[in-house]
Order: structure tokens, then C-alpha cells, then sequence
């Protein structure tokens, strides 16, 4: 089998398997039977994806570009402008070769992980969760291997339908239900950017390539950025992601941590050739994205949540990769997708363990968990150091490149945002590290076990991956650009001298027995704004306030006006109707007599007027 | 078989009607029967129709399989039909929609023979009206398709909840607004206005071309008189556009469509009103090319409002019925909007957008009809949690409103991607704006509604409990359509071909048209 042959079993055997979860009902109602089929079936998909990527090392190391014809040509003004056919089809490259890799083998780890994290739930419920999970697989996949960008969208809003079910797993719950549905607003909200820059895009160019060469890319670019500004939570759009924490954990792991928030990213990534025709966009961009790595991760300090740490920290890493992108380097940010998907699957794997252990997501109700479960401990350090750049982890080299790209750039203030953030992300992992698996047991934490062998599993293999996978920057980075190569560079100790004086603090904050109390309140004002939720207060504010309002007025107006005065209009022919009935009244006389007064009006016209 | 395939335009026309005069002969108890009499009506339609699509000549294109019958030779008024591309995919859409609107009215017992007969009648006249090549025959349809819905609606109708409220308040005293008479009042006097407008410019249009026929192609290739043409479209607009909803006489369909039984409602959203949307292109626009570029800004700018009123009118409903009515006005603005930018796409996703959305809201009061059927009301605030006992109505119920707001991969977003790119590329294109927040709004009520309905712990009211799923005969609407929405989404080809043939045929005399006016002075 060649190369496209292997991608297109990694995107139809995931859609194949969804499709018999969805319409054979029995077999989805034994739960673990529909688990277990969409495991193998993840492990043939990760096989095809890993054959996809060996073949970038091997003889047809060539581009596959393969398509078939979605929509005819749209034939009147268009073959005249060069317009074509709307296409579907693949496209195998490093880029693609590479995410088909991160998305299957992350999401085969959540799938095993989720075996035994979703044990206790009814049958019929675990049956659709994994009915979902390979639908995702094969939204993401389609996503991956795109040929242009109008597949890329369509993957797009598969993978948001996708997060938008898995989030509102727990239907039940209002505020699962409640999260779901906003996750979906806000980040269909920034699609329309998308569907706009996608049609200037065509017009302009007749295609959906995104290796064309044309003078709209500024605007198309630009409406592309809101798009991955919704998907890939960057300020102010990230409000969705912290509460699509109400998902269950493995889902946050793969969809709201390691691939489908990256997707924004990833579109970047896919279509740099049109960013790189747009430096207008590029500055936003970094500016954007270096001001959601700070801001995000001062929330992240502030919470009480583990798994909202996690999101916010996910919010600030992609920050990063935003920032990296706006900085011009298509390999830095690319990399730090990939390493970042790794550690931080990785966490929230970890998390979830630990969460199942202490049922409870309260970083107060755990304590001391380093001795009961010392696995999920082990693979949850890897995880935070690796995020806090601790040299040798797979978060050192990236972040390293990213920094290096955006001082070669000149980019002072979004280098110096992105330092401070490299300084709270050591410092709120650090905090997390401490509290959680050191400190005093609480209640929770008392009775707390190691999990089972299926969720340990995919930790170590996310482990290895943690710790290694920053050695390869060079060989992926390779297969679609100029290698890059890694060297220690003065901003790198820089960066790693702030990360590690964020662990050491927390430590002496959070760690010790008697530690800084005094600068934990000096910094509560900040710790106040940060909890207060005023973006989220603005968005809420203006649904509620702004658009219920807007509806009801233009629902009142319609009721009450326009069908009013169709109403109104039946009812004035049915009262003229009732008031001049009179004047029939059937008596001759009467109408006698108008004949002779019409007669007299129409003489005296005639006499005096109608000469 | 030759004579069947020979005549398969009439076969597939009078089906229905044939079915509706077998029913007044049938026993009034043999309820089974007239199911079945009506199902066999509805599947000769649905099987001839896939028979006309499958041995459409592609190649060739144009109008195929005519048939002619003459009925008043002195008046040139034929019986004549004949099939396009458009009329390929519309007759497969009413073929579906009434094959679904049967099996979804499988269980009703008031008057079923009435019923059905009333109901077939309806359809042969839709059915009618996309393969009838001949003006005063496609007029006479068209009334048919209309008429039968003051009965449907007034005798097996529903109430919604309206308040006495504004200026007009002293009026809603004389009339029972929400009520079903009110309701099928209201839809037949506008609708007959609108169809007035439509009878006096088929008569302008038959002297001024002189040929003393009503024949479409004829009259097609006739010059009108610029002067004409710019008085006669806005009637044709106005006219058919009161049944394609067009703002602002679009105020008989929530209330219709909210008082109208399920089946009713499914047809009339779902085939009628593309029926006003269709005599606006097939008539007003090919007919009256001039007229057509003058007054296009007028109706996509109308359209426009059209997508963002109802969608936002939408938003502001507590009755589902209401909700999804409004979102058929909001949808239906997407279709006119297609057809005034004049162009390819904007054509070709105008009819696509007929075919989704009949299909998509064929759907939506198929679930609705079930959801009232288990819950006795229709007060979105007083429902919740409903997933819980019907998960199977709550997930077709998801795929309807995913195709609603256009999600890739379903019937609706193609015609609305299709839509927006002809928006851009026409004179206009900021009128794709709107459309896009429009699909983004639709996002915010419909999935809003969602979670009202079947998310949460359970009911808010307490008088809501024995919910339980579709069973039986009610699973054939949700497979059929639901199947199709999916099928016809990822796969558009399937219909877009033949819909690009027509439009590929036809509009360019319109544009050449529109093209020349814009660049006199």
C-alpha cells in the first residue's frame, strides 16, 4: 500500500466504525464491546498514520496530492476568471505525515486511557462515547489531510460538532449542557471569519490552495486568524475552553489539549505560504498570541481547579504557538504543536487519573499523592516539568526555538510577554505539583488508589514521548522545510533560569511549610481580577443583555407590528364592511334618493365645471 | 412499459390525485387501507421521480420526456409537461417529503379519509407546478398546491399561545389569533392576494407576447415591453414571494405552520413554500429578465432582512412551532437571496437550498410533531431533559438543527456555501454578510432549543411524564429523511448536477440581461 492509501484508511476506518456504532444499536449498548472496536480500530488507524509518516523517509518521499470533484465548476464567470471545481481529496506531506501521527497516537492513548476512566458509566452511554470518539477521528484525520483549505473547514466544523457532543457528554448536567453550547457559539461565532476568508479567497484566486500567490492575502489571512482565534482560544475568544472542561477528562486530553484546539494552529501552519504574502497579519498575530500566553497564565495561577489550570495553561501554550507563527517560523510553531500535544495529553491523562482517585477536580481535596499512586505521580512530573521547560524535556526545545524566533524577529514586547509566561508556567505547575501530589492528604485524598493498567498504560507511552520527542525537532522539521537544528542559546538559559526560579518559588510558596504567605497577599488583588471572569462577565453580558433583548424587541415588533397591521388591515374591511352595511338598507326610497342627489351633483358639475 | 415510461411526467403528477379519488370510495373504518392507498400514491411519485432522475440525459441537458395534451387549443392553453434539471430534483424533493408526511401521519384517526385526500391532492398540484411547461396550467396547479391548506389547517389544526399586546391590541379581540380557523384564514386571503398579483401579469404577459399560447418556452423567448416588464415583476415578486415568505408578508407562516398538523406542516415548509420561491425564478425572473436586473437589488436587499429578521424573530420564540417556522422564513430568505444575485452559485444553491431546507424542515416538524405528541404542549420552557426517554427523536432532532446552521458534511451547508459565494461575486457582495450571521444566529436558537428540550435533569413542568421514544411506522420520516440530509450532504453531486444543468441553460439570457442594464446609464 502506498502512502495515500494509508491516509485514506487513518481518515474512513474511524468514520467506517462510527458508522456501525451509530446504526448497529446492539452493538453499541454492550459498552465495552463498542469500546474495545473502536480501540482496534484506533490502533489501525495510528499503524496507517505511522506508515504515512515512514513513507516521508522512504523512496515516494514526494508531496501526494490526490482530489476528486465535490461541486462542479461554477462555469458562468468562472472558467472565464480561472475558477475551478470545488475538490476534495488528500495531501501527504511532512506537515500532514506528521499531526496524522500526534492526532491517532494521542487519540489511541485516550481511547485505552478511556476504558477504564469511563468503567463505572452506564452501557449504553460508553457505547456513545466511543461512537464519538472515532467520529472525531475521522473529522480530525480529514482535517489533517487536507488538499485545500475548504476541506481543512469542513474537517473544521466536524471536529466542532464533535467537541460540542463530547463536552455536552454529560447532558444531564446543566452545566455540562450550558458548556457544550457555548463552546459551539463562540467558536462558530469565529468560523464566520473563516467561511468569509475562505470565499474572498476563491473569488480572488479561483481556488482553495493555500500556495497561491494573490494581493487579497491580507484579508484573507486576517479573516482566517478570527477563525483560529476561536478555535485555538486565543484572547478574547479562549472563553470557551475552561468551561469545556465539563467534558469528561480523556475528552479534554484529546480534543480541548492536544488536537482539536491545535487545529487553529494547525490551519495557520497549513497555510503559511498566504500568511507569509500578509506581515500585517503576522504582527497581530504575535501580539495576539503572546498576550493570551501571559494573560492566560496568570488565570492559571489562580486556580482552584486542576483541570482549569490545565486549560488555561493549554490557552497560554497556544498563545505560544500563535506567537511563534506571527513571529514568521512555520517549524517553531509547528513543533511546539506537536511536543505540546504529547505533554499535555500527557497531564490531563494524569489529572484524570488523579481526579478518578480523589473523585473529586479540587486541587484542596488532594494532597500527599505522590505515595498512593505513584505512577500517575511519576507521569504527572514528567508532564509539568516538560510544560515548564526543565531542560532535557520535550517543552525545553520547543518553547526554546519560539523564544529565539521572536528576539531574531524584534518582537520586544511579545518576547517579553512570552518570558513572564515561561516564568508563571513553571510557577502554576509547580503549585499544582506541590499541592496535589505533596502537602497534607485531605479527606478525599485518604482513601485515594492507584488507577488500573489501562489508564496506566498510555501514560508511560505519553511519557516517553514527553521526555523524547524534543530530540527530533530536527528530522520533522526536515521533511517539510529547513531542518531546524537546536542550540543553547543565551535566551534559552534565559527562559530556563525564569522556569526554574518558577518552580523554586512555588515551591517556597506552596511547598514549604511556612512559606510566602505575604507575597500571596500582596498579589490577591491580581488573584481577584484573574477569578473574576470579566471577559466571559462581557460575553454573557452581551447575549443576555444585547441579544435576548435585540430578539424579543424584533419578535414584539413582528407579533405585534407587521402581523398587526395584517391583522389590522382584515379588521378595518371588516369594520367598514359592518358600518356601511347601513347604507344598504332595502328600503327603494333610499336609494331613490340617491340616484336623484348623484344626478343633481353631476348637473351642477356639468354646469359650472365641466365646460 | 413503454406506455409508462412514455407518460411517467403525468403518471408521477396524478399518482397523488389518482390515490385521493380511490380514497372516497374506501370503507369509513378501513383505516389500514386508506394508509395504504395513500402510501402506494406517494411511492408511485417518489419511484418516478428517482426513475425521471436516473435516466435524465445529462448529456443533452434541457427539457425531457415532454408530454402535450391540448385542453383549450382556442386559447392556446396546453396540458403540457416537461423536465429539467430543476424540476429533476424538486419532484425527487416533494417525492420524499410526501413519502415521509404519509408514514408520519400514519396514526391519525380524525377524519383520515378527508385527510389524505386533501393531502394527495395538495401534492399532485406541487408536483404539478415544477414539470408543467405551460402558464395557465402551472397557475392552475399552483392554486391546487394552495386551496387545500385552509381545510387542512382549519379542521385538523392546533392552538398556539398569542397574547393581546401594541398598537393592534383592540384587534386581536375581534379575531382568535393563534387559533386554527384564524390561522387558516389568514394563510389563504394573502396567499390569494399574492395570487391575484400573479393571475393579472399572466395576462399582460399572454397579449403582450401576442402568440396566443401560454406554452413557458415561448413565452420565454418573448421581448416584453421594458415598461412592463418593471410594473409586472414586483407583482410576480410580491405574489409568489408571499408564499416563499418574503418579508413582510411573510406573517401567515408562523402562525400557519405553528396551527398546522405535522404532515401539513412538513409539506407546506418543506415543498410549499420552495413553490413561491420557484414561480419568483422560473416565472419573474426568466420571464421578465429586465424587470428581474432592475428590481434584483430590491429583492436581495429584502432577502437579506429576510434571513436576519426570522432568524432573529426565531430566537425570541418560547413555541417550538414558532422557532421552527420562523427559521423557515429566515431559510426561505436564503433562497431569494441566491436568486437575486444573479449569478451561477447563487442559483444553483437557491434551488439547492429549496431541496436542503425541504428536506431539513421536513425533518424539524416530523420531531416536533412527535415531541408534542408525547409532551401535550409545545412551551419550550416547560420541556427538559427529554434525551433521557426519547434519545433517538433528540438525536435526529441534533441532525436537523446541524443542518440548519450549516454544518459541512449536511444537505444545508451547500446550499448556503453555494449562496454566499454567489452574494460575494454579485453586484451586492455585502449581501453575504448577513447571510453568514444569519447561519450563525440560527447556530445560537436552534441549539439553544436543544438544550431546552432534551438536556437537563427532566421536565420543568410537572405535567410533562410518559416520554417515550419513535416507534413503529413514526421511524420512517426520521430514516428517510434524516438518511437524506446526510446522503445529499456529503455527496451533492447527486442533485447539484442536474441543477446546474438548468441553471447552466438559463441564466445567461438573465445576466446577459442584467450585465447589459448595468452598464447603460
Amino acid at each position: 500500500m502506498r502512502a495515500i492509501d494509508w491516509a485514506l484508511l487513518s481518515t474512513f476506518l474511524p468514520l467506517a466504525t462510527a458508522l456501525l456504532l451509530v446504526l448497529v444499536s446492539p452493538l453499541r449498548r454492550t459498552g465495552l464491546g463498542a469500546g474495545l472496536v473502536s480501540v482496534v480500530s484506533a490502533v489501525a488507524t495510528f499503524v496507517g498514520a505511522v506508515m504515512v509518516l515512514a513513507s516521508r523517509f522512504g523512496a515516494e518521499a514526494g508531496v501526494v496530492h490526490r482530489t476528486i470533484q465535490w461541486l462542479p465548476h461554477s462555469a458562468l464567470g468562472g472558467v472565464a476568471h480561472g475558477r475551478g471545481a470545488i475538490e476534495l481529496g488528500v495531501h501527504v506531506d511532512g506537515i500532514s505525515a506528521t499531526m496524522l501521527v500526534v492526532v491517532t497516537f494521542v487519540a489511541l492513548c485516550v481511547q485505552v486511557f478511556s476504558i477504564g476512566y469511563m468503567a463505572e458509566e452506564p452501557k449504553a452511554d460508553f457505547g456513545r462515547y466511543f461512537t464519538w470518539q472515532s467520529l472525531f477521528l475521522f473529522a480530525m484525520n480529514s482535517l489533517v489531510i487536507a488538499p485545500n483549505l475548504l476541506q481543512l473547514f469542513l474537517g473544521w466544523e466536524l471536529v466542532g460538532l464533535v467537541s460540542y457532543l463530547l463536552i455536552g457528554y454529560w447532558w444531564k448536567k446543566p452545566s455540562a449542557a450550558r458548556a457544550a453550547l457555548k463552546a459551539f457559539w463562540i467558536t462558530k461565532f469565529a468560523d464566520m471569519g473563516l467561511l468569509a476568508g475562505l470565499i474572498v479567497l476563491f473569488l480572488a484566486t479561483g481556488t482553495f490552495d493555500w500556495t497561491v500567490t494573490t494581493a487579497a492575502a491580507g484579508t484573507v489571512t486576517l479573516l482566517l486568524f478570527v477563525a483560529v482565534m476561536g478555535k485555538s482560544a486565543q484572547f478574547p475568544l479562549h472563553i470557551w475552553l475552561p468551561d469545556a472542561m465539563e467534558g469528561p477528562t480523556p475528552v479534554s486530553a484529546l480534543l480541548h489539549a492536544a488536537t482539536m484546539v491545535a487545529a487553529g494552529v494547525f490551519l495557520v501552519v497549513r497555510a503559511f505560504p498566504l500568511f507569509e504574502q500578509a506581515p500585517n497579519t503576522l504582527t497581530v498575530m504575535a501580539y495576539v498570541g503572546s498576550f493570551t500566553a501571559l494573560f492566560a497564565a496568570v488565570v492559571a495561577v489562580v486556580q482552584t481547579d486542576i483541570k482549569k489550570v490545565l486549560a488555561y495553561s493549554t490557552c497560554s501554550q497556544l498563545g505560544y504557538m500563535v506567537c511563534a507563527l506571527g513571529a514568521g517560523s512555520q517549524a517553531a510553531g509547528f513543533f511546539h504543536l506537536t511536543t505540546h500535544a504529547f505533554f499535555k495529553a500527557l497531564l490531563f491523562l494524569a489529572a484524570g487519573s488523579l481526579i478518578h482517585g480523589v473523585h473529586s477536580n479540587e486541587l484542596s481535596h488532594m494532597g500527599g499523592l505522590l505515595k498512593k499512586m505513584k505512577v500517575t505521580s511519576g507521569a504527572f512530573i514528567i508532564g509539568s516539568l516538560a510544560l515548564a521547560g526543565v531542560p532535557g524535556l520535550a517543552g525545553f526545545f520547543s518553547k526554546d526555538l519560539i523564544l529565539e524566533e521572536v528576539l531574531h524577529r524584534g518582537l520586544w514586547a511579545p518576547l517579553g510577554a512570552l518570558l513572564v509566561a515561561a516564568f508563571l508556567t513553571a510557577f502554576y505547575m509547580g503549585r499544582v505539583m506541590w499541592v496535589a501530589l505533596l502537602g497534607e492528604p485531605s479527606e478525599h485524598a485518604k482513601h485515594a488508589h492507584e488507577s488500573g493498567p489501562s489508564m496506566l498504560a498510555p501514560l508511560i507511552g505519553l511519557s516517553v514521548l514527553a521526555i523524547g520527542v524534543g530530540y527530533f525537532g530536527g528530522t520533522l522539521s526536515g521533511l517539510y522545510g529547513e531542518p531546524v537544528h537546536f542550540h543553547l542559546s543565551a535566551i534559552g538559559i534565559v527562559a530556563t533560569v525564569l522556569g526554574l526560579s518558577g518552580l523554586g518559588i512555588s515551591y517556597w510558596m506552596f511547598g514549604a511549610p511556612q512559606g510566602g504567605k505575604a507575597i500571596l497577599e500582596a498579589f490577591a488583588p491580581v488573584g481577584r481580577l484573574a477569578r473574576s471572569g470579566a471577559v466571559n462577565g462581557f460575553f454573557a453580558w452581551s447575549y443576555r443583555s444585547v441579544m435576548t433583548r435585540v430578539a424579543a424587541a424584533i419578535g414584539w415588533f413582528d407579533r405585534y407590528v407587521i402581523d398587526g397591521l395584517i391583522n389590522g388591515i382584515a379588521y378595518g374591511t371588516l369594520e367598514a364592511g359592518s358600518r356601511l352595511r347601513v347604507i344598504q338598507t332595502g328600503r327603494v326610497q333610499d336609494y331613490v334618493y340617491v340616484v336623484v342627489a348623484a344626478m343633481l351633483l353631476i348637473g351642477l358639475y356639468g354646469a359650472f365645471w365641466g365646460r | 412499459m413503454s406506455f409508462i415510461n412514455d407518460h411517467l411526467l403525468s403518471i408521477i403528477v396524478a399518482a397523488p390525485a389518482v390515490a385521493a379519488v380511490l380514497l372516497l370510495i374506501v370503507d369509513d373504518e378501513a383505516r389500514l387501507t386508506m394508509r395504504f392507498i395513500s402510501l402506494i400514491g406517494a411511492t408511485v411519485s417518489l419511484a418516478g421521480s428517482i426513475q425521471v432522475a436516473l435516466t435524465y440525459g445529462m448529456a443533452q441537458g434541457g427539457l425531457q420526456r415532454p408530454e402535450k395534451y391540448p385542453l383549450v387549443p382556442s386559447l392556446g392553453i396546453d396540458l403540457s409537461l416537461a423536465v429539467d434539471g430543476w424540476g429533476v430534483s424538486l419532484l425527487l424533493l416533494t417525492g420524499i417529503i410526501i413519502f415521509a408526511g404519509v408514514w408520519a401521519t400514519w396514526t391519525l384517526t380524525d377524519r383520515a379519509r378527508e385527510f389524505y385526500i386533501l393531502l394527495l391532492l395538495l401534492v399532485s398540484g406541487v408536483l404539478g407546478v415544477f414539470v408543467c411547461q405551460d402558464l395557465f396550467i402551472f397557475f392552475l396547479f399552483y392554486e391546487i398546491a394552495v386551496l387545500p391548506m385552509y381545510l387542512l389547517i382549519g379542521i385538523w389544526g392546533s392552538r398556539g399561545k398569542v397574547a393581546a399586546d401594541g398598537p393592534f391590541a383592540f384587534v386581536w379581540k375581534r379575531f382568535d389569533v393563534g387559533g386554527r380557523e384564524y390561522a387558516a384564514m389568514k394563510l389563504t386571503l394573502m396567499l390569494l392576494v399574492g395570487s391575484a398579483a400573479i393571475l393579472v401579469v399572466i395576462f399582460a404577459m399572454y397579449f403582450s407576447a401576442g402568440g396566443r399560447t401560454f406554452d413557458l418556452t415561448v413565452l420565454g423567448h418573448a421581448s416584453y415591453p421594458r415598461q412592463m416588464q418593471l410594473w409586472a415583476f414586483p407583482l410576480l415578486w410580491l405574489g409568489f414571494g408571499s408564499l416563499a415568505g418574503v418579508f413582510p408578508f411573510h406573517t401567515w407562516s408562523p402562525d400557519g405552520h405553528a396551527a398546522a398538523p405535522t404532515a401539513v406542516s412538513m409539506l407546506h415548509a418543506g415543498v410549499l413554500m420552495k413553490l413561491g420561491a420557484f414561480g419568483v425564478i422560473r416565472i419573474g425572473m426568466m420571464m421578465l429578465p429586465e424587470g428581474a436586473a432592475y428590481w434584483a437589488p430590491y429583492v436581495g436587499g429584502v432577502a437579506v432582512i429576510n434571513v436576519l429578521y426570522g432568524a432573529i424573530s426565531a430566537m425570541s420564540q418560547k413555541d417550538l412551532k414558532y422557532v421552527i417556522a420562523y427559521s423557515s422564513v429566515s431559510h426561505m430568505g436564503v433562497v431569494m437571496l441566491g436568486a437575486a444575485t444573479l449569478t451561477v452559485d447563487g442559483w444553483n444553491g437557491a434551488i439547492y437550498q429549496m431541496f436542503a431546507h425541504g428536506m431539513m424542515t421536513g425533518l424539524f416538524f416530523a420531531l416536533v410533531g412527535l415531541v408534542y405528541d408525547r409532551a401535550h404542549t409545545r412551551w419550550v420552557p416547560s420541556m427538559g431533559g427529554f434525551a433521557k426517554e426519547m434519545p433517538w427523536v433528540a438525536s435526529f432532532f441534533v441532525l436537523a438543527c446541524l443542518s440548519s446552521l450549516g454544518l459541512p458534511g449536511l444537505a444545508g451547508f451547500v446550499a448556503e456555501f453555494l449562496v454566499f459565494l454567489g452574494a460575494w461575486q454579485s453586484t451586492h457582495w455585502w449581501w453575504a454578510l448577513p447571510g453568514i450571521v444569519g447561519a450563525w444566529v440560527t447556530a445560537v436558537y436552534v441549539l439553544r432549543a436543544v438544550r431546552d428540550i432534551f438536556f437537563g435533569e427532566g421536565p420543568r413542568s410537572k405535567e410533562i411524564h410518559h416520554l417515550h421514544d419513535a416507534h413503529g411506522t413514526e421511524w420512517g420520516a426520521l430514516w428517510v429523511l434524516g438518511i437524506g440530509l446526510v446522503v445529499f450532504g456529503s455527496y451533492p453531486r447527486l442533485i447539484l448536477d442536474f441543477i446546474h444543468l438548468a441553471t447552466n441553460e438559463y441564466l445567461p439570457r438573465v445576466a446577459s440581461i442584467a450585465a447589459q442594464l448595468a452598464q447603460a446609464p
